[in-house]
């Protein structure tokens, strides 16, 4: 029997499940393989008889984490899509805020009625098995996640940083181009897609599992950056992994 | 010497590239850089250029390269031929050159690498003396900003002409064929040439405070100055660039890539580099290289000690890639061996450089990378996670292994491990191997049912050799899954037991429910040619154990030896050789009386990737079993 594949979504932009749904050709293969009970973005069907459950978006309310741990109940796999998923993403950068400041400039007089809390990712609420980082996620990685799962294995993701992709891209290093790229301490496993673009790595994909952060700041001063701005550059995706240490 | 006017010779590049018969490869400006890529007109062509980005072996040993395709209802199938069209690389500087001299050296000892080699063989190399040199370059002082062998043509810029050298047959037929108005060099283009080869010894804003030739011994005597490395690498970013760019690095990694069928796909091999965090991670999480400090070292040692005293060269020929790409800046291996020469002096040595070691690189065939299909023709669950698997070899062929060699087994779609045979090899018709449950390809093992297919390349590795301990005694200790490469030869010594002097078998795991070979162990215990105790770290309280409580050190003070005719074979986790080996010795037992068998990561199997290494050895090949007095002073072995 088909393995039954879900999609959720929690806060976040839905862009990682518009790259799933943009597969073309290759979702008739994988749906081969899979019977999809559940996806907002391109079916009404609903279901609560899943094997494989896909979350997109971070966490940032107390109420969302039942729905998570519904979910966690429901899958025997539950897979994080994209950055607000698997690292908390730019949702995190209000982390650095007062939240009832932030309550008011998304809901002004409407405040009181939303609660919210620290961004964070899935894995701060429910175990998770299985990652696809990136904002968006790529198609490519996307299906060799999903081949593993259903051969059983799991999904390699790199523990080395960006920059290895980009040598063996060829690439000029942004450093070189005047960019400030955040490549040296990210996870690698996007094939470089920014840098091979001609511009610089952002750093979506989170932090690798040890990096060499002050190296990594200390480069970033070197090449003209200030401080704060190089700290800056650490929250627009580290927010929740830089909070957590 | 001839020489061409720069129009003909522009003409002579035009018509190679529209030869169809050949892929011509030329510098070309990317951005303010410069790389090596397909060439469509002479006009692209920047002979100007300072340094590539990537050196030209991408062209022999690509960045990511297809070695077999697997189909789950037929087995693992060679990669169709490469397209073989002839390469001609255009503009290579001699450091390059001599960077693929070197890969040529590394790929063909031992086992010759044929995927390097069918690309290699036919291509062509236009090489170039150097006309800018880039800031980091310092391939004068490593004898390789000018050479005289390795290429089929060397080009000199002479203004308004090029000096070409003729390097083989096949370059001189080539501009025979593509070139027009070749003229004979005249004796002021022949001065010129050695002119500008001058000049070019003389362009490099790198300097050595010491001469290039002690560069092996310097490190020989630093490898101990842990502050010394771990200032140097603190600001590792263990990003890999350096080994990434370098013309001479030649480690891989192998990973299987499924298409979406699931039923078919492709093993290919990549760039890996020994400086990434995981290098030497193991699939149980050991990693044999954890810190910065001793991957950088490793990196420095590999290049300037373990390949020279092999093949006779320092693996560096000065390019500067690896220093101009690092972002910290702490890559540059002339300050490197600067500091480490300061070092040296503060420590009060007097260094003089190390003798030519005497090379002998031998070609015993080509590696083989596709595996053969064999079958499970026995599946036998020994405890929650581990699993003995008795394999058939689909061919008919027997696997012919030593006691105590590897195999590598492949799981169609997952991806290959490195195994022990567990069984001896006097089990004629199969062999088995006992598999614990903890990485993608063993999880994928165990999935697996009985007439499943899997995939074997091997054996692999030295193995015990039951010839040299006949007659001896033998004290057999292992400690969790040691038991099973060690089974394989107590059971060689059992099936040949008159020929061995006493067999003493110490055998400990965690608890009782982690022992293995359950009903081998009471068998033996029954014996009464075989002396066995065993032991369990812990017996939870739900558990029955009456034997023993303590760790495996704890049985060797139960037991008498004679030091003198007795051999130890030892095989456990790292930490156990550690505690056994010590208490060994405390009962006399020398040290070349002990043996051991040692696990690291392993890709290839025969000496390439770099994964299995210590120091200077490569487990995969020069063990996985080792006799103590040879790995006793190799520091990152026990």
């Amino acid at each position: 029997m088909k393995p039954k594949v879900a999609f959720f979504d929690f806060a976040g932009c839905e862009g990682d499940q518009l790259q799933v749904a943009n597969l073309e050709e290759e979702i008739l293969a994988l749906l081969g393989h899979v019977e999809v009970v559940n996806f907002r973005e391109v079916m009404k069907e609903q279901s609560d008889n899943y094997d494989i459950a896909f979350v997109e978006g971070s966490c940032t309310r107390l109420q969302d984490e039942d729905r998570l741990k519904q979910i966690r109940k429901n899958a025997k796999i539950v897979v994080a899509i994209g950055a607000c998923a698997t690292i908390g993403g730019i949702n995190s950068l209000k982390n650095y805020q007062d939240l009832d400041d932030v309550r008011r400039t998304v809901y002004g007089d409407k405040a009181q009625l939303f609660d919210t809390y620290a961004a964070r990712p899935i894995d701060a609420v429910i175990p998770v098995d299985a990652y696809v980082h990136g904002c968006p996620i790529d198609r490519d990685e996307f299906l060799n996640v999903v081949k593993s799962l259903l051969l059983g294995k799991k999904p390699e993701i790199p523990n080395y940083p960006v920059c290895v992709e980009c040598k063996k891209n060829e690439n000029v290093c942004a450093f070189e181009r005047g960019e400030f790229c955040i490549g040296p301490v990210t996870r690698a496993g996007c094939n470089s897609c920014c840098v091979n673009e001609g511009t610089k790595c952002w750093g979506c994909r989170g932090l690798v599992d040890n990096p060499n952060e002050n190296s990594q700041k200390e480069v970033l001063i070197k090449y003209g950056l200030t401080v704060d701005d190089a700290i800056k550059k650490f929250r627009l995706y580290f927010g929740w992994q830089e909070r957590k240490k | 010497m001839r020489v061409i006017s720069k129009e003909d010779f522009d003409s002579f590049v035009n018509s190679i590239i529209n030869d169809d018969s050949l892929n011509v490869i030329g510098v070309k400006s990317k951005g303010d850089k410069f790389a090596f890529g397909t060439l469509e007109s002479a006009n692209d062509l920047r002979l100007d250029y300072d340094v590539t980005l990537l050196p030209p072996k991408k062209y022999f040993f690509p960045q990511r390269e297809t070695l077999v395709t697997y189909d789950v209802a037929t087995g693992f199938v060679a990669k169709d031929p490469a397209d073989l069209k002839p390469t001609v690389l255009l503009g290579v500087h001699p450091y390059d050159i001599a960077a693929l001299l070197q890969m040529d050296e590394i790929f063909r000892d031992t086992k010759s690498d044929p995927y390097y080699f069918e690309k290699r063989k036919s291509s062509i190399i236009i090489g170039l003396n150097i006309q800018n040199m880039s800031e980091r370059c310092f391939a004068p002082l490593m004898g390789c900003a000018t050479i005289e062998n390795g290429y089929d043509l060397m080009l000199t810029d002479l203004g308004n002409r090029y000096a070409i050298n003729i390097g083989s047959r096949k370059g001189e037929e080539l501009l025979e064929k593509h070139a027009k108005n070749v003229k004979a060099a005249l004796a002021r283009d022949v001065q010129l040439v050695g002119q500008k080869k001058q000049e070019i010894m003389n362009m490099s804003q790198q300097e050595f405070d010491f001469p290039t030739e002690l560069i092996p011994e310097m490190l020989s005597k630093t490898y101990d100055q842990n502050g010394f490395w771990k200032e140097h690498s603190e600001k590792c970013l263990a990003c890999g660039s350096c080994v990434l760019v370098c013309p001479t690095c030649y480690c891989f990694d192998i990973k299987d890539d499924p298409n979406l069928s699931l039923k078919e796909g492709k093993r290919i091999r990549t760039w890996d580099g020994c400086l990434l965090e995981d290098f030497a991670k193991i699939a149980s999480g050991e990693n044999f290289r954890p810190t910065r400090p001793t991957r950088y070292r490793h990196r420095y040692f590999k290049k300037g000690k373990y390949l020279f005293d092999r093949f006779g060269f320092v693996s560096c020929v000065g390019c500067g890639r690896c220093s101009s790409n690092c972002l910290p800046d702490i890559a540059n291996p002339v300050d490197l061996f600067n500091d480490m020469y300061s070092e040296v002096l503060d420590m009060g040595l007097e260094i003089d450089a190390t003798a030519a070691p005497e090379v002998s690189i031998k070609t015993e065939g080509d590696i083989n990378y596709v595996p053969k299909l064999a079958t499970i023709v026995k599946k036998t669950p020994m405890t929650d996670i581990e699993t003995l698997f008795e394999i058939k070899l689909d061919d008919g062929s027997i696997l012919n292994q030593m006691p105590g060699q590897f195999v590598q087994v492949s799981v169609l779609g997952v991806g290959e491990a490195p195994i022990s045979v567990s069984s001896s090899p006097t089990q004629k018709g199969m062999f088995q191997i006992c598999v614990r449950k903890i990485g993608s390809v063993t999880t994928g093992l165990h999935r697996l049912n009985e007439g499943d297919k899997i995939g074997i390349r091997g054996p692999f590795g030295n193995g015990f050799d039951p010839e040299a301990l006949k007659g001896k005694d033998l004290l057999f200790v292992a400690a969790g899954l040691g038991i099973a490469p060690l089974r394989s030869l107590l059971n060689y010594v059992l099936d040949n037991r008159a020929e061995y002097g006493r067999v003493i078998v110490l055998y400990g795991c965690k608890e009782p429910r982690e022992q293995l070979f359950g009903d081998e162990l009471v068998a033996l215990e029954k014996r009464d040619d075989v002396e066995f105790k065993n032991t369990v770290d812990w017996c939870p309280e739900n558990e029955v154990w009456e034997g023993n409580i303590g760790v495996i050190t704890t049985l060797i003070p139960q037991i008498n030896f004679d030091p003198e005719d007795t051999y130890a074979i030892v095989v456990g986790p790292p930490i156990v050789y550690k505690f056994v080996i010590a208490d060994l010795k405390k009962r006399n037992m020398p040290d070349d009386h002990i043996i051991v068998s040692l696990e690291r990561r392993m890709k290839c199997g025969v000496g390439k990737c770099g994964h299995c290494q210590i120091n200077h050895i490569y487990v995969c090949k020069d063990g996985p079993v080792f006799n103590y007095s040879d790995i006793k002073g190799v520091p990152e072995a026990l």
